[in-house]
């Protein structure tokens, strides 16, 4: 791969994953931890529906929404700087997606539903850039995509005509190796698509038309700061583009207990509820500082042996695409 | 490598695959040719394979793929290919008004030499048993869509005009009179991992890799036999005889309402299908002792077995059949004593065109599946059908609008056009459809090759009643012009 601004070496990585587990776990609300602000999982696109080979990775899930709930009425309410904070990245989810690398790319494996999520990001993208109030950005694209996993999304923008380059981060080596090497099979990529072992925090500044991050922020622990961080990578003009899951008793029944816990078709410990984010909690963030246009909205839902379809209001229940327009 | 491909389009270009190779020859040198890469190479240039990339080159979402055609015939000939306005190929298909305006969307209907093109509008077919019958008229009333049922044409004006279009449209790798050597991965380099992409090798040494390798290679499919995909089915012990014949006249609608007919018979079904003037094509499906008696029969004697098949009883065309010649006094004097409704029936026909008479042996195969991961089959390469509903060239068609929907969907949406994932809808798609249609033609073949028994009496009580019942009879006319409801 050709040698990339983004690309260089990330200090303390190793030594962070190898360090103090504890300190990467999830900090209650409130406790500022001044070291561990925006703790983001490595690879997220796994994150809709995944089969289980990583009990391990993660402890605390499938909490019922009650008791949930009381604990943490939002999660994405601004409570900790971010100071020092040298990685987003949390080792014990870098396990658990690390360990479905190998299946990424295989349709019919865990992976399936996020392989057939992917046409309807393009769409929902599509309509964002459609609505764009000044300077629409349709032609000769730079994306970021964040949390790039084994690159169904960053290989498939990169493909467009539309595109002229992608960089897709993430923090997990062993899915980059796996992304790498499926990106290597098509060589009509290699011009377009470059993949950067990084986190969002350590990447250096620049701006790009399309900043993506598909089911990442769900497993976010401090996602205003997150998202404040991906805000800067928006060129004015640009669009922030994004998916994940809204926090009801809908989405606790489908992606906690029927998924994880009852069929098994999602590896337990993929989806903390906790972290699970209302559209109306996005739409709240990005109202604050006027920087940002109105949303777009779009909410999917999966159907078994027919995929994702869009289904409107389905926003308010369960997953969900939003995108915002970064007008200042 | 990076710093050559940086700024391409998505798909590979033809200056990419340069680059690349010049790039390749210069690192590896002493290494074996490197595969031209392209995204869609299409083995077989016959309809279906011409339709599809037609109908990518014309599709603006598409256009920009590289694609190879690769074919074993001169397709300059077939491109030039014409012939006297009194003579016609033996070889015609029936283009439903759906695969016509199809063909039109894609801008190839125009290049067709439409003076050889013929439309009907009515259907008289019956059973030779019982002499049960249903008539496809329209009685009168004509729907938004048209009267059209189908459009007869030869399969050489279809290929030939074909051809003319992607002319037009260019952009298109051309590898006729080429034989495919072998079809084998390719392999993994240092920068680029073709290890699942199909390389096809030309006896000319050309070796092209593809991102999609498309099956349009005819029922001995090697495209197929390389995915590894079985064909099942079975042979009909029939024999298609195909002629042109001449008729005494436009036809009993004249030039502006033609009439196909066909009959049932036990042996097989006959067809006349009209072709422009006094012309039309013939479609005799019978056994193979049958066909090579035909064969061998001299003009006036073939034509009089022809005429027999649409007028005579069972029992006086088993006894012709055994004639080695004198057919045609046999059937004069037989009709002598034959009462015939002469407009229920063909005009009579007064001869053949030379050198037309020709057979070949029926069978339904079916493919396992239409894709395989970076290959996908069309057209009679996924399926072959008996010839009696003439929906053979409309399958293909229709194989070739959801295999092109299908790539215009993977490509807007940055899909791999060739990775199993992205080819899921068009197996989806056409399977069930086509494997209703190879089991209905299937089992009216089966239905009405009883010359007696319990089936005979309840055939003609359904084909009667079918005649009757004038919705279902309007529905059935507009589901074969295609202006129903879509229901296959």
């Amino acid at each position: 791969m050709r040698a990339d601004p983004f690309e260089f070496p990330i200090p303390n990585r190793e030594k962070s994953f190898g360090g103090n587990r504890k300190l990467y776990n999830r900090i209650p609300q409130g406790s500022h931890n001044t070291a561990q602000t925006l703790k983001m999982r490595p690879s997220i696109r796994s994150a809709a529906l995944l089969r289980p080979p990583c009990r391990r990775a993660v402890a605390a899930v499938s909490q019922t929404p009650s008791t949930a709930f009381r604990l943490q009425p939002s999660p994405i309410q601004p409570s900790v700087s971010r100071n020092h904070s040298t990685s987003s990245v949390n080792a014990t989810e870098i396990s658990h997606f690390s360990a479905l690398a190998s299946s990424w790319w295989d349709p019919h494996g865990p992976s399936r539903p996020l392989h057939l999520m992917n046409p309807l990001r393009h769409d929902f993208i599509r309509t964002c850039l459609s609505s764009s109030v000044a300077s629409p950005p349709y032609q000769n694209l730079n994306y970021l995509d964040v949390g790039c996993g084994g690159g169904i999304f960053a290989e498939s923008a990169a493909r467009l005509p539309t595109t002229a380059s992608v960089t897709a981060i993430d923090p997990s080596p062993e899915i980059l190796t796996i992304a790498r090497a499926h990106a290597k099979r098509d060589p009509s990529l290699a011009s377009k698509l470059s993949y950067v072992n990084a986190s969002i925090e350590t990447l250096p500044p620049r701006t790009v038309d399309v900043v993506t991050c598909f089911e990442v922020i769900e497993h976010v622990d401090y996602p205003s700061q997150f998202l404040d961080k991906l805000g800067e990578f928006v060129r004015p003009g640009g669009w922030l583009v994004m998916s994940t899951i809204a926090r009801t008793w809908t989405s606790w029944f489908t992606t906690n207990l029927v998924a994880e816990d009852i069929l098994g078709m999602v590896p337990k410990g993929t989806h903390d509820w906790n972290k699970y984010i209302h559209e109306h909690e996005l739409a709240e963030y990005f109202r604050k500082d006027g920087k940002w246009g109105a949303p777009q909205k779009m909410g999917v839902v999966f159907v078994p042996g027919c995929g994702w379809k869009e289904v409107r209001g389905s926003e308010k229940i369960g997953n969900y695409f939003f995108g915002v327009q970064r007008v200042a | 490598m990076e710093a050559v491909l940086r700024n391409r389009a998505a798909f590979v270009c033809r200056s990419c695959t340069r680059r690349f190779q010049q790039q390749l020859k210069r690192n590896y040198s002493s290494a074996a040719p490197r595969p031209d890469i392209y995204d869609v190479v299409c083995v077989g240039g016959g309809p279906a394979g011409l339709s599809l990339l037609t109908a990518l080159r014309a599709n603006p979402l598409t256009a920009h793929l590289r694609i190879a055609l690769v074919e074993a015939q001169d397709l300059s000939k077939i491109k030039s290919w014409q012939l006297p306005p009194d003579k016609y190929s033996n070889r015609c298909s029936s283009l439903t008004p759906a695969s016509a305006l199809y063909l039109e969307k894609m801008g190839a209907w125009r290049h067709l030499n439409q003076d050889r093109v013929q439309p009907y509008q009515e259907m008289q077919v019956w059973d030779g048993v019982t002499g049960a019958r249903v008539e496809f008229d329209w009685a009168g009333t004509e729907p938004a869509g048209g009267t059209t049922i189908a459009y007869m044409t030869e399969n050489l004006n279809l290929t030939s005009g074909l051809l003319k279009r992607l002319d037009e449209l260019g952009g298109v790798s051309t590898f006729d009179n080429a034989r495919v050597e072998k079809i084998s991965y390719g392999e993994e380099t240092e920068e680029v991992d073709l290890r699942e992409w199909p390389v096809v090798h030309l006896s000319s040494g050309n070796q092209l890799a593809a991102r999609l390798l498309v099956g349009a290679d005819g029922a001995n499919s090697p495209v197929r036999s390389f995915a590894g995909i079985e064909a099942r089915g079975w042979d009909y012990d029939r024999h298609g005889v195909v002629a042109t014949v001449e008729l005494e006249g436009e036809g009993w609608g004249g030039d502006h309402t033609k009439i196909a007919y066909q009959r049932f018979l036990p042996t097989g079904t006959i067809a006349l299908l009209p072709m422009p003037g006094h012309y039309s094509t013939l479609v005799w499906s019978t056994t193979p002792k049958n066909a090579s008696l035909l064969k061998s029969l001299s003009a006036k004697d073939f034509t009089a077995m022809v005429n027999a098949a649409f007028r005579l009883g069972t029992t006086d065309l088993e006894y012709m059949h055994t004639q080695t010649s004198g057919q045609d006094e046999e059937y004069s004097w037989r009709m002598e004593h034959t009462p015939v409704d002469y407009r229920a029936v063909p005009q009579t026909i007064t001869g053949v065109q030379e050198g037309t008479v020709a057979s070949f042996p029926l069978k339904l195969r079916h493919a396992d599946t239409y894709t395989a991961e970076r290959v996908a089959l069309v057209g009679d390469a996924a399926h072959t059908i008996h010839p009696l509903a003439g929906q053979g060239l409309n399958q293909g068609q229709g194989d070739i609008q959801s295999l092109a929907k299908t790539i215009e969907y993977a490509v807007t949406h940055g899909q791999d056009i060739g990775v199993g994932m992205s080819l899921e809808s068009y197996n989806a798609e056409r399977y069930a459809a086509n494997h209703v249609m190879l089991g209905v033609c299937d089992k009216l073949h089966k239905l009405y090759s009883y010359g007696s028994g319990p089936l005979v009496p309840l055939r003609s009580l359904g084909l009667n009643a079918f005649n009757a019942l004038g919705p279902l009879k309007k529905f059935v006319m507009n589901q074969a012009a295609g202006n129903g409801i879509k229901v296959f």
